[in-house]
């Protein structure tokens, strides 16, 4: 594990990087009480900053890691080993080591929108409950006059009808239940929120009202981003920049044009090759062999190499360096210059 | 956006009560639906009202005091309006007139009078009661518990002399009706007590097993386990032999309570722990959490709202067990003796030859007893069917 | 005719809340070895309509009696699958010669036998052939659908494979009867894109090998585009537009279509607005009145909400149903 520095060049002074995430590592054991069978290393020393305002997002197969990653800073998870830094005026901390009061100070400041609008939401609750819970909890508001008022503020925000407060759970589809989580999640006035899969779970003509809702939410509070999301249109379209994981590492990081139209990991052009498009390009193109190896016992050398239709001796005994093969460009390739991939055009 | 949501808005007005329509209101409204579960319901509500004031509705003591020594094994008396010597508004039974001879063998000879009517009357004077009578007789005098309140000795109805068995009466001459009305009472309250007790047993352990998991869930699986293989049979008669025989009645009866709910948790503890095993995995709880709720804000507002209806519904399911465990035990003579009545006494009584052949009206309380546990099964599967009114909800 | 024929099919569902009506005189025909891809939202009635095909919609179902599901047999004969009763007619419409694959490949295997044993059943009660011989076309039709070391993976359990290996068994499963014709409800929906991509695939080889009609049913235009030929799209339980892959995605008529494909994001353009459908799909208790889509719609006019569009002809198989078409056609 320490062969991995995967050290990220601070690309953005403090001042604009609100999270800075340094060799994140989140490792789950498993086996029973009497014997530890193994552990499952499902984030694996990762680096990456989420810059102010902007969004981040993280796309990958199911077990490469993202989930975790959002979870881990969100302390939904403890972390392994790392470091995340979270920046304010004139302060610092680091989120992996918060504890107690510090930690629910925390809850103030970062949010999670879910993807299952129905699993997310209690059914026992109103809306209006569920809506005011953060502020109940943390006890931010004085008294319940106070809590409607921000709870209806927020509501409204989330093009949510106040009249329909008073009703539960059950009496919404699944658009209007999502807009009721995001509600939630910025009710406290947070500055980071990790939406995972937010838009996944919904019906296609509801989905781009949900982009929209998000990105009009980030604009007029300055919300920072991460969004993470097995859909690279949806990535392309609210991302400012995107990582790609494979199998508990960033393979490939850059911004989203740079991404989309030049990839420089095989794996990236794998995954936007495989995308169903509703023209006739990309139908030409390579199908990538395979499913993702387990996480607990991940290949050697370059994590991709079993699957790689470019791989050598070298990726297997070797592990590539995490390198910036571009400005803000980032890779994980021992080819990455000489291959010739292409993208999205 | 906004015109084109306005005409759903408009037309779901009247849907607004279901939108709005909380977990306890969505239960009620699907189990209305189910009518063998909503008479059922009432049925119960009677047998309980019935059981809390028995002493009231019952005309006499169900005990050697109120016999009715000119009636023994006598059949069930029916009131009538008219005869041959006219019609009444009051309705009335007749006087039994109990002679021995040496006409008759010297055997007692019971003969109506036709001439000599009774007049039933409501409200009558009567024995003694207390209207609250709250009793832990537990072994020794020093410890025995007895609270009781107003006293009272006006019944529901009476004659205005003699006596009237509806149900008949036994071989002492004690009026079956008014045992059976005791009889329902104590039986239910056994439930009660069995139940309430292995529901705290099972809400305490469950619930530890089910929050912490790991290593504590699987140490109490074990334990649950080895209470729930023990076969109840020989427990049961081990524990009447180590019953002794000098104990009262009523100690015998607060005893079976507890060993009923002593054996009876196992099963409902491991619906409890299953539950919150699931159940705290959800989003939903995630969420709360990220909120910044503490452990109990999450246990009290989240998690435990999510299984009450469950708890209910098992409870109501768990309940004729019990009564029925009470009945058996005192149908094979391990339980609760002859002067207490409670159902299984009833029982064990009616499986006598003679009553077979000759006074069958003593099987009166079989049905009564059948209805009651049948009830409590429609009454638990109907809210079993009510209890999830999310379950369908989702996609 | 053509190999199957669905004539004016309405189903409805009885619920706590109230019958509620899935799909609303649904009609399209399907030639053999042709692909239909069915596309629509949830409460669309997508897969009502497919699962009535094989008469697999649950005990609340009742279809309407003017309905028809016409299907001609390898035989030649014409049966109508949504009046069949009788056992061997049954055993066409049901595994024989339609088969389905789902979503869930778990829910469609016995979690408690193994995955040989349930495909050697299912050949056997379609087909004449001894037990070696099922067994024989089982490991075949499992090494074909790119399952490796197909002999040892018979004899494994359904937990044991992986997410795609499972969707490969299942479809291997549904393809040792040789069906003509195959639904495939949402079958990649589940998966990853890489996965997705291969199964899509194996699924056109295979459709052009056997020579079989399929029935793909998704709600990701992208994946009907890739492998249908000809589309229905479906909201509300009524098919709005109905064509050539091509043209519809191309040059969609009905509003609701075009408003599908202006909602997707596309690799096109990064920052192009998305101009997302307006509103939400409507309860299926409060369905609208008139054209079912006019709660939404941005091109309404007044008689909408009043009466039902009529199916306008576009070219010789491309239609729609709404007012606007009515002078083009």
């Amino acid at each position: 594990m320490i062969e991995t520095p995967n050290k990220t060049k601070p690309s953005q002074t403090k001042a604009e990087t609100l999270i800075s995430v340094k060799d994140l590592k989140v490792h789950f054991p498993f086996g029973n009480i009497f014997q530890k069978r193994g552990v499952v290393r499902a984030v694996d020393g990762v680096s990456f900053d989420l810059p102010k305002g902007k969004t981040v997002g993280l796309v990958g197969e199911s077990g490469s890691g993202k989930t975790t990653i959002g979870r881990a800073l969100l302390r939904a998870v403890d972390t392994t080993e790392g470091e995340m830094r979270f920046y304010e005026e004139d302060d610092s901390f680091d989120i992996a080591s918060l504890k107690g009061a510090d930690l629910r100070e925390y809850r103030k400041k970062a949010q999670l929108i879910f993807q299952d609008p129905y699993a997310s939401l209690s059914p026992r609750m109103t809306v209006r409950d569920i809506i005011a819970e953060p502020l109940e909890a943390l006890k931010i508001t004085k008294g319940r006059e106070e809590t409607n008022e921000q709870v209806k503020a927020i509501a409204a925000k989330c093009r949510l009808n106040i009249e329909h407060l008073r009703r539960f759970p059950h009496a919404f589809s699944g658009g209007q239940r999502q807009r009721i989580s995001i509600a939630r999640a910025l009710v406290l006035n947070p500055q980071f929120i990790v939406a995972d899969e937010s838009v996944a779970a919904l019906d296609v003509s509801i989905q781009a009202d949900i982009i929209n809702l998000l990105k009009d939410l980030q604009r007029e509070f300055g919300l920072t981003y991460l969004f993470i999301s097995h859909d690279l249109s949806v990535v392309a379209h609210i991302s400012d920049i995107v990582a790609v994981l494979y199998l508990g590492e960033i393979v490939e990081l850059a911004p989203k044009r740079s991404l989309f139209l030049r990839p420089k990991h095989p794996y990236t052009t794998a995954l936007l090759s495989a995308i169903p498009r509703l023209d006739d390009e990309g139908s030409e193109m390579q199908k990538l062999q395979g499913e993702i190896p387990s996480p607990s016992n991940p290949p050697s050398g370059c994590r991709f190499h079993t699957r790689c239709i470019y791989a050598e001796s070298k990726c297997k005994a070797e592990k590539p360096l995490w390198r910036e093969i571009e400005s803000d460009h980032f890779v994980q390739c021992h080819f990455a210059d000489s291959l010739e991939l292409k993208g999205v055009f | 956006m906004a015109s084109v949501t306005a005409p759903a808005t408009k037309a779901s007005t009247n849907k607004e009560s279901y939108y709005t329509a909380g977990q306890a209101q969505l239960i009620w409204s699907r189990f209305k639906r189910n009518r063998a579960a909503m008479i059922s319901a009432i049925l119960l509500l009677f047998f309980v009202i019935v059981g809390i004031f028995a002493p009231f509705i019952s005309p006499y003591a169900p005990t050697i005091a109120g016999k009715d020594p000119d009636y023994l094994n006598g059949a069930p008396q029916i009131l009538r309006f008219w005869d041959e010597n006219g019609f009444s508004i009051v309705p009335f039974t007749y006087t039994v007139e109990r002679t021995r001879s040496a006409a008759t063998n010297l055997r007692w000879v019971e003969t109506i009078n036709k001439e000599e009517r009774r007049y039933l009357r409501f409200f009558v004077k009567g024995w003694d009661y207390y209207l609250i009578d709250f009793f832990i007789d537990l072994p020794g005098r020093n410890y025995d518990v007895r609270w009781r309140a107003l006293k009272m000795d006006r019944h529901l109805f009476g004659m205005d002399k003699g006596f009237i068995h509806f149900f008949g009466t036994d071989k002492d001459g004690k009026d079956l009706f008014s045992r059976t009305v005791h009889a329902v009472g104590i039986s239910l309250a056994i439930g009660t007590v069995g139940v309430i007790l292995s529901f705290v047993l099972a809400l305490i352990i469950g619930g530890i097993a089910g929050y912490f998991g790991g290593w504590i869930d699987g140490v109490i699986q074990i334990i649950t386990d080895a209470v729930r293989v023990v076969p109840t049979i020989p427990l049961y008669m081990a524990i009447a032999a180590f019953l002794p025989d000098d104990w009262s009645a009523e100690a015998r009866f607060f005893f079976i309570s507890i060993v009923l709910g002593l054996l009876g948790w196992p099963t409902l503890a491991r619906r409890i722990r299953t539950h919150l095993l699931a159940e705290r995995t959800q989003d939903y709880v995630l969420a709360a959490k990220l909120a910044g709720a503490s452990p109990r804000r999450i246990i009290s507002r989240h998690l435990l709202p999510s299984f009450t209806s469950y708890i209910i519904v098992d409870l109501v399911i768990t309940f004729p067990y019990t009564v029925l465990a009470e009945t058996s035990l005192s149908f094979i003579g391990l339980g609760l003796k002859d002067p207490v009545n409670s159902i299984g006494v009833l029982l064990k009584n009616a499986t006598n030859v003679d009553v077979m052949l000759n006074y069958q009206w003593q099987f009166i309380p079989v049905p009564i007893f059948i209805i009651l546990v049948l009830a409590f099964v429609f009454v638990g599967d109907g809210l079993r069917d009510a209890a999830d009114p999310y379950a369908q909800g989702k996609k | 005719m053509a190999l199957l024929e669905v004539k004016d099919l309405s189903i409805q569902f009885a619920t706590d809340e109230g019958m509620i009506t899935a799909v609303d005189g649904v009609s399209f025909n399907l030639e053999a070895g042709q692909t239909l891809g069915l596309v629509g939202e949830s409460g669309s009635g997508k897969s009502v309509t497919a699962k009535s095909i094989m008469q697999l919609n649950a005990g609340n179902t009742s279809v309407s009696p003017q309905s028809q599901i016409l299907f001609q047999t390898a035989a030649g004969k014409i049966l109508d699958a949504s009046k069949v009763k009788d056992k061997q007619d049954m055993m066409i419409i049901r595994g024989g010669e339609i088969s389905m694959i789902f979503q869930e490949p778990m829910a469609s295997f016995a979690p408690a036998m193994t995955i040989g044993t349930q495909m050697v059943e299912a050949i056997r009660i379609h087909k004449d052939v001894s037990k070696q011989e099922a067994k024989d076309i089982a490991i075949h039709m499992l090494s074909r659908v790119g399952i490796s070391d197909a002999t040892h993976r018979f004899k494994q359990y359904v937990f044991e494979l992986s997410g795609g290996m499972r969707q490969r068994a299942m479809i291997a499963m549904a393809l040792s009867t040789k069906p003509r014709l195959l639904i495939a409800d949402e079958p990649t929906t589940a998966l990853d894109v890489t996965i997705q991509a291969q199964v899509l695939e194996l699924m056109k080889e295979l459709q052009h090998e056997f020579g079989m009609a399929m029935i793909f049913i998704s709600h990701d235009l992208g994946v009907i585009r890739q492998v249908a030929d000809v589309v229905a799209v479906m909201y509300l339980g009524k098919v709005v537009e109905f064509g050539p892959v091509r043209s519809v995605i191309d040059a969609p008529a009905h509003p609701y279509t075009q408003g599908l494909l202006a909602s997707l994001p596309t690799l096109k353009d990064f920052d192009a607005p998305l101009k997302p459908v307006p509103g939400d799909i409507p309860s299926p208790l409060e369905r609208p009145s008139g054209c079912v889509f006019h709660t939404r719609c941005l091109k309404r006019v007044d008689r909408c909400d009043k009466a039902v569009p009529e199916r306008s002809q576009l070219s010789a198989d491309h239609w729609a149903h709404c007012f606007l078409l009515e002078d083009v056609a």
